[in-house]
């Protein structure tokens, strides 16, 4: 096999090569006063004339340039001519070309009525690197302006829909449900079942040589009701719900839907961000609960196993080992990151400008910046906990 | 393998009037809906062919299956005396070389410039240093009506019919034979859509260029094209000049070419 796929990419190479003429290669050559061009002066096969007109030594003050050996030209040939011979006359010469035909004068002609345009091309503006810092920083104060301006706009939003429950559209907060929810759990479900057991067998390690088997239920029950189920649900949530939040706000924006909205009199916080906010502050203390206790499942599961600790000391241990208060200062962050996963995720598709790359682009730092935000929040929440002793 | 008179042969300009591009018995079905049915047709070296026809007539599936970027549920098309339909995706590189399209909205690449939308093709496919290719690329802007400024603006900072012209700018950044337009003057004004049917016309003229143009534009149809495409009910319903397909008595092209639009633009001509 291996003798044959190099034999059949040559084949190709020769195809590709003969199609484009690249077999006859173009060709230039000067002797005294007189050029010559030869072969096919096609764009595919132009690098090394490119590189002899640049440094080709033109001897004498008249020059001609022999254009009749030319098969074939297209406007990078002609441009590359057309470059030399400017180039020449600019610097006092007297070039004068032989065995033109009609076509290649014609396209002499098209590329030299265009010269002026190719003197520089112009780049778009690049800013120094203190100001793209001052630029960066002040587009970040901005957008941090804008979310809170948008923070307030849902709250007003939020709060005359509440005055009116009736008005809220509880059809769209049910799909809600059912896509940011119900759709999650095996996913949720899974993740936590197997962080429950990493826990158990990373303490119970350490435990089984001091004997103190039993308090692998404190570390697993602690860990995971208090901590970890609700950053990892809030953190898989954010990946997965809050990117289709912005991404879909944000085609409707691309596609002028959002516009359409307004200009039927719909205000898009109330038929697009509402429900999504409502579903999902519902939504993830739920799967907080269903990762709690797969979380703990695992943990049971591995302690039995590498332990030796059955099932029902196990649970006898976790009653004693976590309070009342622990499960609600768990349970208690959810709401408070699906808040914010909902308000970052739909702000950043209002946020899409122009085309389909500024979806991707605002997906991606919706994406980022909500996880952020829920470490920081849960990090904010363990010091007031301890400070107030939950 | 290719022999040294192929290579000859394909690279030598193609004699006016000779036919580079064919198509056999082209159907295309979408489930069970059946848009394109039985196609023949031939594209001729130096003309402008005009493929019109209503709204969900097959005319832009025929163009994107010529353009070699839809493969037909069956049929044969031949490009350059080749049978495409035997090749495989990689084989026909080299052929779409010498193809280029200019797609409706533009398709310009959204996070590039247009100097860079229009370098890309011959940064990929030459050997060129960057300078020059960016001269060759200001040659094209230039040649497709763009002023030099607008080479460093974004498409998202471009209107409608600059778009256009930057689609086209980079539809003959590397020389093609065939150009494949798409609805080159739906939604621009009238003053642009003139404007570019005086493009396709120069391009035609100084690059010899051979046009195919899926168009709704009476008025493109009667300056531009030499030769019209009628498609209907996914059928080739009349072929030949306008002045032939006004004449005939064909009920499809009675139709569609004495509507008030269609006369319209048939008297202004005359006149």
């Amino acid at each position: 096999m291996s003798s044959v796929l190099p034999r059949c990419r040559g084949l190709l190479m020769d195809s590709i090569r003969a199609q484009h003429g690249m077999g006859n290669q173009a060709g230039f050559s000067i002797e005294g006063s007189r050029a010559s061009c030869t072969g096919n002066w096609l764009a595919a096969n132009l690098h090394d004339v490119e590189k002899q007109l640049l440094h080709a030594q033109w001897s004498a003050d008249r020059v001609q340039i022999d254009l009749g050996q030319i098969s074939s030209l297209d406007t990078a040939g002609a441009w590359l001519i057309q470059r030399t011979i400017n180039s020449l006359e600019a610097s006092g010469m007297q070039v004068s070309l032989v065995g033109t035909d009609e076509r290649t004068s014609q396209l002499l002609a098209l590329v030299k009525a265009r010269s002026e345009s190719t003197r520089e091309p112009p780049k778009p503006y690049q800013p120094h690197f203190l100001e793209s810092v001052g630029r960066k920083a002040a587009s970040q104060f901005q957008q941090l302006f804008e979310f809170l301006v948008f923070i307030g706009k849902l709250a007003f939003v939020f709060s005359q829909s509440a005055l009116r429950p009736w008005r809220i559209r509880w059809p769209l907060v049910v799909k809600e449900l059912q896509n940011a929810g119900v759709n999650a759990l095996p996913i949720v479900g899974l993740l936590s079942f197997l962080i429950g057991i990493v826990i158990a067998y990373q303490g119970g390690v350490v435990l089984r040589d001091y004997g103190a088997n039993i308090y692998v239920a404190d570390i697993v029950g602690l860990s995971m009701v208090r901590e970890l189920a609700p950053l990892i649900t809030a953190i898989i949530v954010a990946g997965r719900t809050g990117s289709a939040y912005t991404a879909q706000i944000g085609t409707m924006m691309v596609t002028e839907e959002v516009d359409a909205l307004r200009s039927i009199g719909v205000a898009p916080l109330e038929m697009l961000v509402l429900p999504k906010l409502i579903a999902l502050v519902i939504a993830l203390p739920l799967l907080t609960v269903f990762a709690d206790v797969l979380g703990l499942l695992g943990g049971m599961l591995m302690s039995a196993s590498m332990l030796d600790l059955n099932s029902v000391t196990f649970i006898n241990r976790l009653s004693e080992a976590l309070s009342l208060n622990s499960y609600l200062s768990g349970i208690g962050k959810a709401p408070v990151f699906a808040a914010v996963i909902a308000a970052v995720g739909c702000f950043q598709g209002f946020r899409v400008f122009g085309s389909a790359e500024s979806v991707g682009r605002q997906t991606t730092i919706s994406v980022v910046q909500s996880i952020f935000l829920v470490i920081i929040i849960d990090a904010v929440f363990s010091i007031a906990f301890s400070r107030l002793g939950i | 393998m290719l022999t040294e008179s192929d290579s000859i042969s394909l690279h030598s300009q193609p004699r006016q009037g000779e036919c580079i591009l064919l198509a056999r018995n082209l159907v295309q079905d979408f489930g069970s809906k059946r848009v394109l049915d039985d196609i023949n047709m031939q594209l001729n070296s130096g003309e402008v062919l005009a493929v019109v026809g209503g709204s969900g007539s097959g005319k832009s599936t025929l163009m994107r299956q010529l353009a070699l970027l839809q493969v037909p549920t069956s049929g044969e098309i031949q490009v350059f005396g080749k049978n495409v339909s035997a090749m495989g995706e990689f084989r026909t590189l080299p052929l779409r070389r010498r193809m280029g399209v200019m797609f409706q909205h533009g398709a310009l690449f959204g996070d590039l410039t247009v100097l860079e939308n229009v370098s890309l093709p011959l940064r990929e496919h030459t050997g060129l240093s960057l300078e020059t290719v960016e001269q060759i690329a200001m040659l094209k802007i230039a040649l497709a009506g763009l002023e030099p400024d607008a080479a460093a603006l974004f498409p998202s900072q471009l209107s409608g019919g600059m778009r256009k012209r930057a689609a086209v700018a980079r539809g003959i950044a590397l020389d093609p034979e065939i150009l494949f337009l798409d609805e080159p003057s739906s939604g621009l004004d009238p003053i642009s859509a003139d404007a570019m049917d005086d493009l396709v016309l120069h391009l035609k003229k100084t690059l010899g260029l051979t046009i195919l143009m899926v168009t709704h534009d009476m008025d493109s149809l009667w300056r531009v094209a030499d030769r019209v495409l009628l498609l209907a009910d996914s059928r080739i319903a009349a072929e030949g000049t306008i002045h032939d397909l006004v004449e005939s008595g064909n009920a499809v092209a009675q139709q569609f070419f004495h509507g008030p639009r269609g006369r319209a633009a048939g008297a202004s001509h005359d006149q």
